[in-house]
């Protein structure tokens, strides 16, 4: 049996698979990696890799989405498909999806709902397809920013990227947290092994302009959070603080993924 | 379509991400491959207070602050190592010499790997945990250094390489990057090579060690650097023997036990129910006889012999399958004691052996013949044998070196040998040590433990860990004890007392009532409180008052200790308490849960002074019904701490008519009527033989300080009301926390429990005991009377509790509510509350009572959190449980070695002016064996086995010493008649009839008790001798 952060993190201050507290896994992400769809992205997040991609603005199909559906703006569709190997264990499944499969499908479909400007394509459908390769803990996070560059890639309007990271807690987070000392063990960007040991969180926000080389303003604009997910039980009186390092985490990786966009552009 | 491969060469940052690959299966059988990233890095400093480098690059955590440096700029060297070294040891280093590790003489400066540590874990999880707690401990100064995230000692596994090689690549690889990086940081100081501390190695492989030599790495075995220590010899004992041991014999190939079966195969077996898991228990009359609870059977399976028990040691989780119906037996009906029957086994020759010896064979046998003979009316019970073990339940074992098994230079040679410890629990088989001190190890108490059982020794083999100093002396006799019965007994470590306030002693209720202190606080101080505890109680728990109503009801208080005002959940001196679970009771000792300061002063609810309390209030009719109750936490001012005499005094004493003496008597009235109620719902009146040490002047014969315990009606007082308030708390409890409740059952026990004795009550006294219902019990128990002889009634009540569960913590969301009775109290829900002092689980009642009534503390936070997880509270009540059946046996041991001892004085006072050395009392059989009885002496409240030579026959002359008793055992006859429990000792061949001694079960018989040496090995053991010599009813 490998160790586990519970009982080395304190000892070394370092994780399982050798990062520091604060430290991203590899992210590594193209774009334009599928030619036959409008928009397509792959992104790697440590071992975790998901392949997207995004077909639309598209006239809705009729008989579902008739109606009043989509009358006002584009109606968004998620599909996420988590591959039969991308866990330790093979799982043969009928088809459909699972229980995980839909929760992440749910919540990127409200996320990016209300992140796009889908005002401006009335009566239209987008579907974004999530294909999750490998699973290696912060799917949700990875998903996120797989869409974002996918919907980049398709050229639809957003105000700013969207980016997810995980943040958890190391410690004896079920208890509150104890006045007198304040040392707290925040862990960023989770892999599977310790998502499985320890309370996390999924933190998603958006700038609410573009920010990079093309903005004028010298003040930046704010950081909004857009997605917030937490499964697991904690304590409320760390919420904070992992708050606070999941947002600086999506900060970190906001700059990757314009890095990624701009290399593209340039190539 | 674009390629999707990875593509590192584009991103600086890829080049230091490796992975891990490796395989794992299941439980299930499932082979899974995991693989995982590794960031490898050069941030991790070597953590040498030598170094210059890694000082700025160590990184700060997330609070910002940088770990110290651990390993000494001044490290110990031996001869070889005149500079200093640091130790990395390899894996089979640590599991065969942890003890050496945490030796408190030598090995500081070691530097643990990652991949040792990692090894070790998988091969042991107790030793990874030992480890894990010396690398926390600060003096020892051990590092974890995680080399395989550093970039220059990750070490990637070669293709043909096997993992165990690896792992020892890795290990040098470490050692010579250490050296390295000291050698450079010092050369960057300018100091010379010479300062730098060298690097060892320390392994117990051969291959390993060779190739060090080749890669001009400081290796050594771990008997090597050991020898180079000063005091090596005590040390070298300290090397687990297991390793060795397998090495040595494995060519021999001689295997005296069946080989256990496979993991996969015990799991389908367990799976279909051929099969049964259960703990292997070892009967305390006969060494050979084993039982396994199942619970597919309402008996226990019975396991016969070595050979049927397999190594399994008493308290090992073992896998057992049932033996074919023809060889169920009868349980034992002899007694069988491994000392008598392998008394000259030679701890070095083992080739002779059989693992059933003949002499062995042969008690054995007489039993078969025994279960066959009257298999017509006998009850043959199943029995099965081991067939796998689940897990050990190894542990440290205390006993002494058994003098036979050493040779005869043993005084004086310094050779290395083999020994044999018994050890201090019957139930658990000699152990073989090796040994270079045997002679001084010889009438010491000393802590061993073992290491393996392998299928070629006929006993375990095991290895020295510490003496405990000399047998029979106080301190070492003390320490033996609360060892045996795993009590934390070492002193507070700081960070506990650092919990403690602040002002100490000087501590008081604050006087304005602004104080957040008194937030949620009543003020009780007005109450006439008094407390009643045994005599000479420091950490009182409880104190009472009783007052009249205006509207003629009365209110009773209950109050009790604030224990949980002081100990805030999951600080360090709650997780110590909660660790120790319980005070510990000896003799002349006292093992405090909490720090004196808390217990004796601040929390005890001594008299005169304020103190916090948590109080229960109910209001009572006149004739004790409950009108309504109250919880709350109060401040109270005890008027006066009794002793139970002193106030069964002042209640008598009909010139007291002050208020406080009122309060008693009301109180005194009141528990009557609970009493009588308790009584008639049906709770149990039961018996324990209990005695008393009372420590009287040295002068006088010690023995007059072993008193039974004297029932006072105010003893009775302070224990309905406890009771009370128990119930009264538990409910509420219940009520606020459906699942989390911390309560306390104790299981109805299933009529077969009784069996046996209603068979022996039935036919030597006709009596009849019914076992429906615990009312019917009690009902049943009083009519067992017997009016020649007083004490009957109680023996009975002794059996019958023996025959019962324990009682239990538990959460409540484990049970069903109906399951929650407590059978003994005859309540249908029951827990802890009265003593926080001295239980964990009456504290933790206490936090969830503080936040069932919605108290908030002092700075608002709900005190019950941290035990509102089911799955902790379930550890808690495991170890409160565990450690409260502990704490009591080490209280009985401790008196049981008391009697001993002060048997023994009285002895040698007696034998100076040429008297018999024993005591004459009344004695009461318990148990009949075919070569023995059991007798309970209830002046003593011990109990012990007579054997064949023990019986005084009728003419004989009063020969007492035991040696020339022992002569008596081989003329002796005996008749022993399983169905009517009775035992006739007879002179062999002697003609007449007279000659001769019947006893029976619950006969009350002359016993003389002394103390004696058990002969023939000159630093045996003492034990309790009790000679029948006489019987007094018939």
């Amino acid at each position: 049996m490998p160790l586990d952060t519970s009982t080395t993190y304190p000892l070394t201050r370092l994780r399982l698979d050798g990062r520091r507290w604060n430290e991203l896994r590899l992210l590594q992400a193209q774009i334009s990696t599928n030619p036959a769809s409008s928009g397509s992205s792959y992104l790697s997040m440590g071992n975790t890799a998901i392949m997207c991609s995004v077909h639309g603005p598209a006239e809705g199909r009729r008989g579902e989405a008739s109606g009043t559906a989509g009358s006002s703006g584009a109606v968004v569709e998620v599909d996420v498909n988590i591959a039969g190997f991308a866990g330790v264990d093979r799982r043969r499944r009928a088809g459909g999806s699972d229980k995980q499969s839909s929760r992440i499908a749910t919540t990127l479909r409200s996320a990016f709902q209300s992140h796009l400007h889908t005002y401006l394509y009335p009566h239209s459908t987008i579907s974004i397809h999530v294909s999750v390769l490998s699973a290696d803990g912060s799917l949700l996070a990875a998903a996120i920013n797989a869409c974002t560059l996918a919907l980049v890639d398709a050229g639809i309007p957003m105000p700013g990227l969207l980016c997810g990271c995980t943040a958890g807690m190391s410690g004896s987070a079920s208890t509150p947290r104890d006045p007198r000392s304040d040392e707290l063990d925040p862990l960023l960007d989770l892999s599977l092994p310790e998502e499985q040991e320890l309370p996390q969180l999924t933190v998603g926000t958006t700038t609410s302009v573009p920010v990079g080389e093309n903005n004028m303003d010298e003040e930046e604009g704010e950081t909004k959070v857009a997605v917030l997910n937490m499964d697991s039980k904690l304590h409320c009186t760390y919420i904070e603080t992992m708050l606070a390092v999941g947002m600086d985490g999506c900060n970190q990786i906001r700059e990757l993924l314009e890095g990624v966009i701009k290399d593209s552009s340039r190539a | 379509m674009k390629s999707l491969r990875r593509d590192f060469s584009s991103n600086p940052q890829a080049a230091n991400v490796t992975s891990k690959v490796f395989v794992r299966s299941t439980k299930s059988g499932k082979v899974q491959k995991i693989v995982r990233e590794l960031y490898l890095r050069q941030d991790i400093p070597c953590s040498s207070k030598l170094c210059s480098i890694c000082p700025s690059i160590a990184p700060a955590d997330a609070n910002g602050n940088i770990a110290p440096f651990v390993l000494s700029d001044r490290p110990a060297g031996t001869k070889a190592f005149p500079r200093g070294h640091y130790l990395v040891p390899d894996t089979n280093a640590l599991l065969n010499g942890m003890d050496l590790f945490e030796h408190t003489g030598a090995f500081f400066d070691v530097v643990i790997l990652q991949t040792v540590l990692e090894e070790l874990r998988n091969q042991s999880l107790p030793l990874y945990n030992r480890l894990l707690s010396l690398i926390k401990t600060d003096e020892k100064r051990f590092y974890l250094f995680f080399n395989e995230f550093r970039l220059e000692t990750h070490v990637r596994r070669g293709p043909e390489e096997s993992i165990n090689d690896r792992n020892d690549r890795a290990v040098r690889t470490v050692a010579s990057w250490y050296g390295e990086h000291l050698r450079e940081s010092a050369a960057k100081k300018g100091k010379k090579e010479k300062s730098v501390p060298a690097i060892v190695v320390i392994t117990d492989d051969k291959e390993n060690l060779r190739k060090s030599k080749e890669e001009n790495v400081t290796a050594l075995s771990l008997s090597d650097y050991v020898a180079g220590l000063e005091d090596s010899e005590k040390l070298l004992d300290m090397i687990s023997e297991a390793r060795e041991a397998r090495d040595a014999k494995g060519a021999r190939g001689e295997l005296f036990y069946p080989e256990y079966y496979s993991m996969s195969k015990l799991m389908t077996g367990l799976r279909a129910g051929n099969l049964h898991q259960g703990v292997f228990n070892v009967s305390p009359y006969n060494y050979l006889e084993g039982s396994v609870n199942v619970a597919a059977f309402d008996k226990p399976l019975l396991i016969l012999g070595r050979d049927n028990s397999n190594r399994a040691i008493a308290g090992d989780v073992v896998v057992i399958e049932v033996l074919p119906k023809d060889q169920w037996k009868s349980p034992s009906t002899k007694l069988v004691d491994e000392e008598a029957v392998t008394r000259n086994d030679n701890p070095d020759t083992e080739e002779t052996e059989a693992v059933v010896s003949d002499r062995e064979r042969k008690a054995l046998q007489d039993e078969v013949k025994k279960a066959h003979s009257n298999r017509s009316d006998g009850k043959p019970q199943p029995t099965a044998h081991v067939v796998g073990v689940i897990k050990r339940g190894w542990r440290q074992y205390v006993g002494h070196v058994d003098s036979n098994s050493t040779g005869s230079q043993a005084a004086s040679g310094r050779r290395q040998q083999n020994v044999f410890v018994l050890p201090m629990d019957k139930r658990v088989p000699k152990i073989r040590v090796r040994t270079r001190q045997a002679g001084d190890l010889l009438g010491q108490r000393i802590l061993v433990t073992i290491d393996s059982w392998d299928r070629d020794s006929r006993y375990p083999t095991g290895h020295f860990i510490r003496s405990l100093g000399e047998l029979e002396t106080k301190g070492a006799e003390t320490e033996a004890l609360l060892l045996e019965y795993d009590v934390q007994y070492k002193p507070f470590p700081k960070a506990v007392l650092d919990c403690l306030p602040s002002e100490g002693h000087d501590w008081k209720v604050p006087a304005s009532k602004e104080d957040k202190g008194w937030t949620g606080r009543r003020d009780l101080r007005d109450l006439i409180v008094c407390s009643i505890d045994p005599p000479g109680c420091q950490d009182i728990d409880d104190a009472l008052h009783a007052r009249r109503l205006p509207n003629g009801n009365f209110e009773v208080g209950v109050h009790i200790a604030d224990v949980s005002h002081f100990v805030k959940p999951n600080n360090a001196m709650d997780l110590e308490a909660s660790v120790r679970g319980t005070s510990v009771y000896l003799v002349d000792k006292r093992i405090d849960m909490l720090p004196h300061l808390l217990g004796t002063d601040l929390c005890s609810l001594k008299p005169y002074v304020e103190r916090y309390a948590f109080s229960v209030i109910w209001e009572l009719t006149p004739h004790g019904e409950i009108v309504s109750s109250d919880f709350t936490k109060s401040v109270i001012r005890s008027r006066e701490a009794f002793s139970y005499e002193q106030a069964q005094l002042r209640i008598d004493d009909p010139s007291q008519k002050d208020e406080l003496t009122e309060s008693m008597r009301h109180l005194l009235h009141f528990s009557k009527i609970f009493k009588q109620k308790r009584y008639d719902a049906g709770a149990l009146n039961l018996a324990s033989p209990e005695v008393r040490i009372e420590a009287g002047d040295e002068a006088g014969d010690p023995l007059t300080d072993v008193k039974t315990k004297a029932m006072l009606a105010t003893n009775s007082l302070v224990e309905e009301f406890m009771l009370l308030a128990n119930i009264s708390v538990a409910s509420k409890v219940f009520n606020s926390f459906s699942q989390t409740a911390l309560l306390r059952r104790h299981a109805t026990p299933p009529p077969q429990n009784f069996e046996e004795l209603i068979n022996q009550l039935s036919k030597k006294r006709n009596m009849e005991l019914d076992v429906s219902s615990s009312g019917a019990l009690a009902n049943s128990l009083d009519r067992c009377v017997d009016p020649k002889n007083p004490f009957f009634n109680t023996l009975v009540r002794i059996l019958a509790t023996r025959c019962m569960t324990s009682a239990e913590y538990f959460c409540a969301g484990a049970h069903a509510e109906s399951e929650f009775r407590h059978y003994g109290l005859a309540s249908p829900i029951y827990t802890h509350f009265t003593s926080p002092i001295r239980r964990y689980a009456d504290l933790l009642v206490h936090r969830q009572l503080a936040s069932a009534i919605g108290y908030e503390g002092e700075d608002g936070h709900a005190v019950a959190e941290g035990v509102s997880t089911r799955g902790k509270l379930e550890d808690i009540c495991r170890n409160i449980n565990f450690r409260h059946r502990n704490a009591q046996f080490a209280g009985r041991a401790s008196i049981e070695y008391y009697v001993g001892q002060a048997l023994k004085a009285r002895g040698e006072k007696m034998a100076a002016g040429g008297d018999n050395t024993g005591v004459d009392e009344e004695g009461y059989v318990m148990r009949v064996f075919e070569n023995g009885v059991v007798v309970f002496v209830p002046r003593f409240g011990i109990e012990g086995v007579v054997r064949l030579e023990d019986f005084v026959l009728p003419g004989e002359s009063g020969v007492y010493s035991a040696a020339e008793r022992r002569e008596f055992a081989v003329h002796r006859t005996t008749e022993f008649d399983n169905e009517e429990y009775t035992l006739r000792v007879e002179e062999k061949g002697h003609p007449e009839k007279e000659r001769g001694v019947t006893v029976e079960l619950f006969q009350r018989v002359q016993v003389n008790v002394s103390s004696v040496k058990e002969e023939g090995r000159a630093a045996g053991k003492r034990r309790v001798r009790i000679l029948i010599t006489g019987s007094t009813d018939k």
